[in-house]
């Protein structure tokens, strides 16, 4: 399955480095370019659930505080309202499982034409899609004091692996949820503080032992990721420098649990709202008049956000009091 | 961010603990560095002796010497107490001590009836603080050739060394644009064409050097065409060697013009040298194709094709009496009719054969002749096969 995504990224990889006059540092930049760009769609989908699922962390966290002693009644509420917004809290996994085969190809494809063993070397023959491209193989392994065939000797590479992957996490992450304050006792926010750590950590392990032509594929997606969102203009300088933005409030956000009771009632309906099923059209109409009315949308303040709609609005079924009606009309 | 935002959303702190999640975390960082690290990602190398009666295997963390008739284990090199590189160059036997190569760098003799160490040359390494060094220890993957007062191997990343028999100092090093991996070949006074010692490489930087071997200089080089990581064929009565490239067929260079003077292209890649008997060559390819070609005046002419299996054939043909015998990534040892190629027996083993395979003599005339051949399967890690009927002789296991 995975000869799907290696041999074409072989085949790219040995292209690249022939047009670009054999210059393998270069290839795997540009090559990094051509995935990030192919790649964009999911990134774009990716971000938008993300947003979306933060826009809601002051609900889910006052649905959490309301139920904190009934954790069906709490999921019932997070479900229904991500059902309102539209949101898919999973959503943000799909473009992570696909870039995890196109980091194995990716690896596979730089060490086999590096020649880093003799063993992928000779997994290599039979991958190129195109023959000619034989006369490149192996990549010339030597760059500055590099064999990027090799871990890097004077671990500058998994340095730089752990800065650059730090500092795009931090870039971009929203502000509310890396300031301090009042969200201290929070534990989602402690464990996304931890994970800022233990992330970049993680990649500077692996640089420690993979070859170093990799490291420089993580240390340039790093580099060209955050140069991405910048002309995306979605970086948040202040997040680098810890200040806490004043966004949130004018987007019209609520900060607190208490600022946005209509969205809490909505959660209480839709937990008390769970009636029994009952069959025939009166029982169904009935369910439906339970439901609680759907909050208008807030107001967005920024162009660049996503704008949440809730799935249903407007509808009111009026079969059951025309039913009345007529029925009253009769006696 | 999005791994984080991910991570969380996976493991979402009502179900799992945050210092658990980052426990699993870190382990798992730890566990992928180690297994996809740089590590040996090679097969042994086997050879035997002058007489025949010894087989050595180098592989993983030491050098064995094996009874060449029984698989019985003579000795075992380095002690385990020093058993700090790995080892998967080929071992070369001379005149009571084998040379081999380990992952450091370094060049070890050892006694070839005791299995004790007589030296170990170690690269100097410059090194900035401490133990951090920017030469980080280079791979030897390459076997040994010798002359009576050097040893030259080559190394993994680039360069060729030529090493003292007599104290382990560094003679010289021969710069090449990449890797080393085939054996060089030095050709005495006697042997070479030119009336005066030369010292042959090939490298995966597509050329063949011809050099000093008292001095390293270059006598001459030639673009082969493709990458050699193999070792090459001597052929003494035309003057040529033989190697086989990464795209471009079995080159045959001459050694006196220095120059390629024919090429018999190949469906896919060539890894090692072919084999040669009757002026007839046999050619293994990574597609597993075998070629026997005719040597004529005017270049090659293949005499029959056979597509034995769709994996690599790796190592060089052994031709033993009317049978060539190869073996394949597929765990099989292949056996054809020199003359026709046709399919005389084939015997799976419990591994990829991907090593070289050795020939062991027969102990009276009419005793069976033995192949030799190594798998990537510790439990079988190397076979010993009746060449007349390809049934198992013994097996030796690497615990």
């Amino acid at each position: 399955m995975f000869d799907l995504i290696i041999n074409p990224f072989i085949t790219i990889l040995l292209f690249l480095y022939k047009i670009l006059g054999g210059n393998v540092v270069l290839a795997i930049v540009v090559f990094t370019v051509l995935v990030r760009l192919a790649t964009m769609p999911l990134t774009l989908k990716q971000q938008r659930s993300t947003k979306a699922m933060q826009e809601l962390q002051p609900e889910l966290k006052r649905i959490q505080e309301k139920y904190k002693n009934d954790r069906e009644k709490a999921a019932q509420a997070q479900m229904e309202l991500y059902r309102q917004y539209g949101v898919n809290p999973l959503a943000g996994c799909l473009p992570l499982l696909i870039q995890f085969p196109i980091l194995i190809g990716l690896y596979r494809a730089i060490v086999a034409t590096l020649a880093a063993t003799p063993l992928e070397l000779l997994d290599l023959s039979g991958r190129l899609w195109v023959p000619a491209l034989a006369s490149e193989v192996p990549l010339q392994n030597k760059f500055l004091w590099l064999n990027l065939a090799v871990p890097d000797p004077l671990y500058v590479l998994p340095v730089l692996v752990v800065v650059t992957t730090w500092l795009q996490q931090k870039l971009l992450m929203p502000a509310s949820a890396s300031s301090g304050g009042s969200e201290k006792s929070d534990q989602a926010a402690a464990m996304s503080r931890q994970m800022m750590t233990i992330m970049p950590l993680m990649f500077g392990i692996f640089s420690l032992s993979f070859a170093s032509g990799l490291s420089i594929y993580f240390i340039a997606s790093n580099l060209i990721g955050i140069a991405q969102y910048a002309l995306m203009g979605k970086i948040g300088w202040q997040s680098v420098s810890g200040r806490a933005p004043a966004e949130a409030e004018a987007k019209g956000l609520p900060r607190t649990a208490e600022a946005d009771p209509v969205a809490d009632e909505v959660a209480e309906d839709a937990v008390q709202a769970k009636p029994k099923r009952g069959t025939g059209k009166a029982a169904r109409a009935q369910q439906k008049q339970a439901q609680p009315k759907k909050p208008a949308p807030k107001p967005n303040t920024s162009s660049a956000a996503p704008i949440v709609k809730p799935k249903r609005s407007g509808i009111r079924d009026t079969r059951l009091e025309r039913s009345q009606s007529k029925s009253k009309a009769k006696s | 961010m999005s791994v984080r935002e991910t991570v969380l959303n996976i493991f979402p702190s009502k179900y799992m603990r945050p210092r658990l999640r980052l426990g699993v975390l870190l382990l798992l960082a730890v566990a992928l560095a180690a297994c996809g690290g740089v590590a040996g990602g090679s097969w042994a190398g086997v050879s035997s002796s002058q007489s025949g009666e010894t087989i050595y295997v180098a592989y993983d963390r030491s050098v064995v010497a094996l009874n060449a008739a029984s698989g019985a284990v003579l000795w075992e090199y380095p002690d385990s107490e020093n058993r700090d590189a790995q080892f998967f160059a080929v071992p070369v036997a001379d005149n009571g001590s084998v040379y081999v190569g380990d992952y450091k760098g370094r060049l070890h003799a050892i006694d070839a009836e005791s299995g004790a160490r007589q030296w170990i040359y170690e690269p100097e390494r410059k090194t900035l603080i401490g133990p951090l060094s920017p030469d980080p220890a280079d791979r030897v993957i390459s076997g040994v050739a010798l002359s009576p007062e050097l040893a030259f191997f080559g190394l993994g990343s680039r360069n060729v060394v030529a090493v003292s028999r007599g104290d382990a100092s560094r003679v010289w090093t021969f710069e090449t644009g990449h890797g080393v991996w085939g054996t060089p070949l030095y050709l005495d006074a006697e042997t070479s064409p030119r009336g005066e010692p030369v010292l042959l490489v090939t490298s995966l930087d597509h050329k063949l050097y011809a050099l000093d071997p008292a001095t390293g200089d270059l006598f001459w080089s030639v673009n082969l065409g493709g990458a050699a990581p193999g070792d090459m064929l001597y052929d003494a009565d035309r003057q040529r060697v033989y190697v086989g490239t990464f795209g471009a067929g079995v080159a045959a260079v001459d050694l006196v013009e220095g120059r390629v003077v024919g090429r018999f292209q190949t469906e896919e890649w060539v890894w090692s040298s072919p084999a040669l008997a009757d002026d007839q060559l046999f050619i293994g390819d990574l597609g597993g194709n075998l070629y026997a070609v005719t040597i004529g005046g005017d270049g090659f002419s293949q005499n029959w094709k056979v597509t034995l299996t769709q994996e690599a054939i790796r190592g060089t043909p052994l031709v033993a009496d009317d049978l060539v015998i190869v073996g394949a990534r597929d765990g099989y040892i292949y056996a054809v009719n020199r003359a026709s190629g046709a399919e005389a027996w084939k015997k799976h083993v419990e591994g990829k054969v991907l090593t070289e395979l050795v020939s062991v003599p027969a102990e009276d005339e009419n005793g069976p002749v033995t192949v030799v051949a190594g798998t990537d399967n510790r439990d079988s890690l190397i076979v010993a096969l009746n060449v007349a009927t390809g049934e198992r002789d013994w097996t030796y296991a690497n615990k």
